[in-house]
Parts: C-alpha cells; sequence; structure tokens
C-alpha cells in the first residue's frame, strides 16, 4: 500500500509559547503607546515631568522605544515567527518546552531589565541599543536560543520547500543578532559595574552606531515584519502569494542593499563624504525592492478585495503594506543629502519614523493578531468585527494627525533653523524654532492618543474573543482528539 | 510526561545564570548591578520551580489518566 493514502500524521505544535507572546505583545503595545503618549505630553509642556529625574525626557524616551521595537515588536515577532515556522515545516518547535520557555521568560526579563536600567539612568548612549554591556550580554544569551529554536526547526521540517516567510525570519534573526554583537563590543570599567566603555571611538563609533541602527530598521522592523506580511495575509485573504518569484528577488535584494544604507544618518557630518554618498546610493536603490514587496503585498489580494469589506483585520494588513510603500518611499527621499540638510535632526524624522512604526509594524502586528487570535484559543471569531472597524479608523486618523503635524513642524524647523538675514546672522534663535512648533506638539499628542485609544479597544475586544461564551467554538469543532496545543498539520 | 532532552539542558544552565547573578548582586559596585544581580537570580529560582512543578503536575496527570482508564 502506498504511503500516499496514509493519513498525515498529527503534528504537536507548542502553541503555549506562541500565545504567550502574542498576550506579553498586546501587553507591550499598550504600554508603549501610553509612554509615547505622556512624552509628547512633556515635549508639549515640559514642566509635566515634574522635575523628577527618573520620568524625564532623555530617560522615557528609551523606555518607548524599547517598549515599541523590542517589547511589542519583538514579543509580537518572535510569537508570530515561532507560530509560522512550525506549520510551514510541519514541525514541532526544536528543543522541547522548556527552551521555548526560557526564550519567553528570558526575552521579557531583558525588557523589563533594560527598562528599569533607563529609568534609573544607566545607558550606553547609542540610540535603540541603549542597554549597558550586562544587559546586552544577557541578550545575546537569549538571542541565541532563539536562533537554535528557529534553526533547528527548519532542519527537522516535514516539508520538503522552506516558505518565504521563513527566509525573511531567518534574515532577520542572524542579521540583528551580528548587528546586536557587533555595535555593543564594550569593554566595563569592572565586572561588577555596570558603566562600560564601547571599543570604537569618534567617527567609527557614529558608523558603526548607524550601520547597527538602520540595519535594526532594516531587519528588526522591515524584514522580520514582511515574514509575517508573506504569511499572514495570504492566510487572512484565502489567496496565495501574487508572485513567489518576486518575494524571492525582494528577499535578496532588500538584504543585499540595506546593510550599506547606514551612513545616510551621518550626512553633512565627519564622516567621509563617499562614505555618505554610499549610503545614499544605496537608500536610493531601496525604492525598487521595497515597492516590489509592496506591490507583492497588495496584489496577493487579487481575487479577494471583497475581503476588505468584511474582514477588517485584513484591513490593518493591507493599510500596512501601505504605510510601507509611503514610509520607503519617504526614507530614500530624506536620505538625499540636499533633502537631509533640511530635515535632518528636525520632527520631520519624527513623522518618518512614526508613519513606519505605527502605519508598517503596528498595522501589520495588528493584522497578524487579529488572524492568530480565534485560531490560537479556537475560537469561532472575533468577538466584534465592529469594535475592529473602529480601531482601525481611530488608529489611521490617530497616524494621520501624527504624521502631518511632524511634517509641518519639521519643515518648519529646517527652514527656520537655515534662514540667515541681510547681515548673514541667523534670523531666528533656537527657542524661537521651539515656540513655533508648539501647536503641532498639541496636535501630536492628540494622534498618540488616538492610537492608544484604538490599542485600548484591541486589547478589550480580545480578552471578549478568548472569555465571551459568543465565540465558543461548538463542541463538535474544537479538536478534543488531540492534546492541547496539537493540532492536526494536515490542515495547513 | 514525556521528558525532553531539552529540559536537562535548561535547567542547569539557567541554575549557572541564578548563580552568576548572585555574584553580580554580591559584589556589585553600583545600583544597577544590584538591581540586575538579584533580579537575574530570581528570575533563575522561579523559572526552575516553574520546571519542577511543571513535570510534576504532568507526572500527577499521567497518573490520574491512567487511574480512570483503568476504572473503565
Amino acid at each position: 500500500m502506498s504511503d500516499a493514502f496514509a493519513a498525515p500524521r498529527p503534528v504537536m505544535y507548542n502553541e503555549d509559547v506562541v500565545k504567550k507572546f502574542i498576550i506579553a505583545a498586546m501587553f507591550w503595545a499598550i504600554v508603549a503607546f501610553l509612554v509615547g503618549v505622556y512624552l509628547a505630553a512633556e515635549l508639549a509642556w515640559p514642566s509635566l515631568n515634574f522635575g523628577l529625574s527618573w520620568i524625564n525626557f532623555g530617560r522615557l524616551r528609551p523606555v518607548h522605544t524599547s517598549a515599541a521595537i523590542f517589547a511589542f515588536g519583538g514579543s509580537a515577532l518572535i510569537g508570530t515567527s515561532l507560530y509560522i515556522v512550525q506549520r510551514t515545516c510541519r514541525a514541532r518547535l526544536f528543543g522541547g518546552r522548556a527552551l521555548a520557555d526560557f526564550l519567553f521568560w528570558g526575552y521579557q526579563f531583558f525588557i523589563v531589565m533594560a527598562a528599569l536600567s533607563y529609568v534609573m539612568g544607566y545607558s550606553q548612549s547609542k540610540e535603540y541599543a541603549e542597554p549597558e554591556w550586562h544587559i546586552d550580554l544577557f541578550l545575546t544569551v537569549v538571542w541565541v536560543v532563539y536562533l537554535l529554536i528557529f534553526l533547528g526547526t527548519l532542519l527537522k521540517r516535514q516539508e520538503e520547500h522552506i516558505y518565504v516567510a521563513n527566509w525573511f525570519l531567518l534574515a532577520f534573526i542572524v542579521t540583528v543578532a551580528m548587528l546586536h554583537i557587533g555595535n555593543n563590543a564594550a569593554v566595563p570599567i569592572s565586572l561588577f559595574s555596570a558603566k562600560s566603555y564601547i571599543v570604537y571611538s569618534g567617527v567609527q563609533d557614529a558608523i558603526v552606531q548607524w550601520w547597527y541602527g538602520h540595519n535594526a530598521v532594516g531587519f528588526f522592523l522591515t524584514a522580520g515584519f514582511l515574514g509575517m506580511m508573506y504569511y499572514f495575509i495570504p492566510k487572512a485573504a484565502g489567496r496565495p502569494v501574487y508572485s513567489y518569484r518576486l518575494s524571492v528577488v525582494h528577499f535578496w535584494t532588500l538584504i543585499f542593499l540595506y546593510i550599506w544604507a547606514g551612513p545616510h544618518h551621518l550626512h553633512w557630518t565627519s564622516l567621509p563624504d563617499w562614505t555618505q554618498m554610499l549610503g545614499m546610493a544605496f537608500s536610493v536603490m531601496l525604492w525598487m525592492p521595497s515597492w516590489g514587496g509592496m506591490i507583492n503585498g497588495i496584489m496577493t489580494l487579487s481575487g479577494a478585495w471583497d475581503k476588505l469589506r468584511t474582514d477588517p483585520g485584513l484591513r490593518f494588513s493591507v493599510t500596512a503594506v501601505g504605510f510601507y510603500g509611503m514610509s520607503t518611499f519617504e526614507g530614500p527621499l530624506m536620505s538625499v543629502r540636499q533633502v537631509n540638510a533640511l530635515s535632518h535632526y528636525t520632527d520631520w524624522t519624527i513623522g518618518h519614523v512614526h508613519s513606519g512604526a505605527l502605519g508598517w509594524v503596528a498595522f501589520i502586528v495588528f493584522g497578524a493578531i487579529y488572524y492568530i487570535v480565534p485560531v490560537l484559543w479556537q475560537r469561532k471569531a472575533l468577538y466584534s468585527t465592529r469594535l475592529v472597524s473602529w480601531h482601525y479608523w481611530i488608529a489611521t486618523l490617530g497616524i494621520v494627525l501624527y504624521i502631518v503635524s511632524m511634517w509641518v513642524a519639521g519643515i518648519t524647523e529646517g527652514l527656520m533653523w537655515r534662514a540667515y538675514d541681510q547681515y548673514g546672522f541667523l534670523q531666528y534663535s533656537f527657542v524661537e524654532s521651539v515656540v513655533a512648533i508648539h501647536p503641532y506638539m498639541v496636535v501630536r499628542l492628540l494622534g498618540g492618543l488616538f492610537f492608544l485609544t484604538g490599542g485600548l479597544i484591541m486589547v478589550y475586544n480580545l480578552i471578549q474573543t478568548v472569555k465571551s461564551p459568543t465565540t465558543e467554538l461548538p463542541r463538535e469543532k474544537l479538536q478534543s482528539g488531540y492534546p492541547a496545543g496539537a493540532v492536526p498539520a494536515a490542515g495547513e | 510526561m514525556q521528558s525532553e532532552v531539552g529540559d536537562w539542558i535548561v535547567g542547569p544552565f539557567v541554575a549557572i545564570l541564578g548563580l552568576i547573578g548572585l555574584i553580580l548582586f554580591g559584589r556589585a559596585n553600583d545600583g544597577e548591578m544590584t538591581v540586575f544581580g538579584a533580579a537575574l537570580a530570581l528570575f533563575a529560582i522561579v523559572f526552575i520551580f516553574s520546571l519542577i512543578k511543571r513535570r510534576f503536575d504532568g507526572g500527577h496527570a499521567v497518573q490520574a489518566a491512567a487511574k480512570g482508564a483503568g476504572h473503565e
């Protein structure tokens, strides 16, 4: 008898760790948005720090960025990557439950320790790499465990082909490891002291920092979430990827080009001109893979556009891809030296970062979470699609308020800072530019409040999805034949 | 409850991390290292207890299932 007629053996997926990461992602989302709103209020009315050092802008700002990128984004990425790799490989996570639990709790421990160290005033003063050496070392251990689990699962897969989402996710894991170790090479003043000094100095330190910083954007905030896009949009739309060939071209061009783009953060500095031009040229070339990926994501909905009316979760995902296209158009534009002369050090950069962070990263996560929660908790549907719609429109309005106010504020700042009078003196003092942008700071706060409100609606909706009796699956549809967390792979 | 090789590696590994935490806590030169060392030791203790608890809970569940099957 041929094996072709044998029923596929059910795979006992480890969904417990995925659930934990999804819960953590939702928790950290609210923390990140809340701290962001508070910081926006501090920027509009600085006296709101009440003279307390541990809640001043300098200490809370890395709490906000780390909570958004590493806590919210990282938890969502790791959780969904473990979900994707198991299902696309038809294999349980490598290393057993204890190793997966260590990954989860170790990563949360890193986040809490990093945040505590910031408010206590300890920092390497490197953007997006603020934690001191001991926390960096701990994260390295956790990250190696993550790589082991992911790679081990890929190696023991029952599917011959490695689905493209896994390519993006593996690039994210490997490159972030390389960046983290390279950028954080430091010598502590003592093994029992938190203070350390980075081994690089001067402009070398700056270029290594922005090699890291820009590739944190490229490989953490882009490649990782593209992996999410390539799995969840086809699943939610019920359609295959528009062009699998384009997705592979997208992958190789993106990872080849991104790694060179960091110097555009150091235009008009002591960095050699040729290095600045190199960073600019590679940034402009990034338009092609970025837009190729965007087209691939959006066109995956061909033949299923009607689902945008009925599935607001999918609407989040598709809007995220739109924002991805928009912010990856704006980024190369800002990397052109002449444009950068106007935009650098202004709030335009803040607006650009948030169109990517809120519009792309947060929205693609929301889309994935709205898809994954009913699946993981075995519920027949979300508690309320109406609430998802409310979340969508409130959050979108919040982003629009945020980025438009920051564009206007940034261009105002840039123009005021470069204005000369007839005698060659600067026309405005710095504080005059601060006063000029105050209204936009208030509008930005309003945008952040909208986004936070949307996040709270999401959390309520998801808690109700898991708890409400109205979303329970009929008994016969529950996968009761398998132990908890075990899902028959044939369904995939 | 079926034991996994990973469980036996992770437990001692986290115990070593906990010991490192205790040493850092004991000899810390500043507030940050004191907090980090103490938290790392506490993390290790709680994590290892959770591993032990899960193993016993799993064992009890298997025993209960076997008893239930015997009564049928």
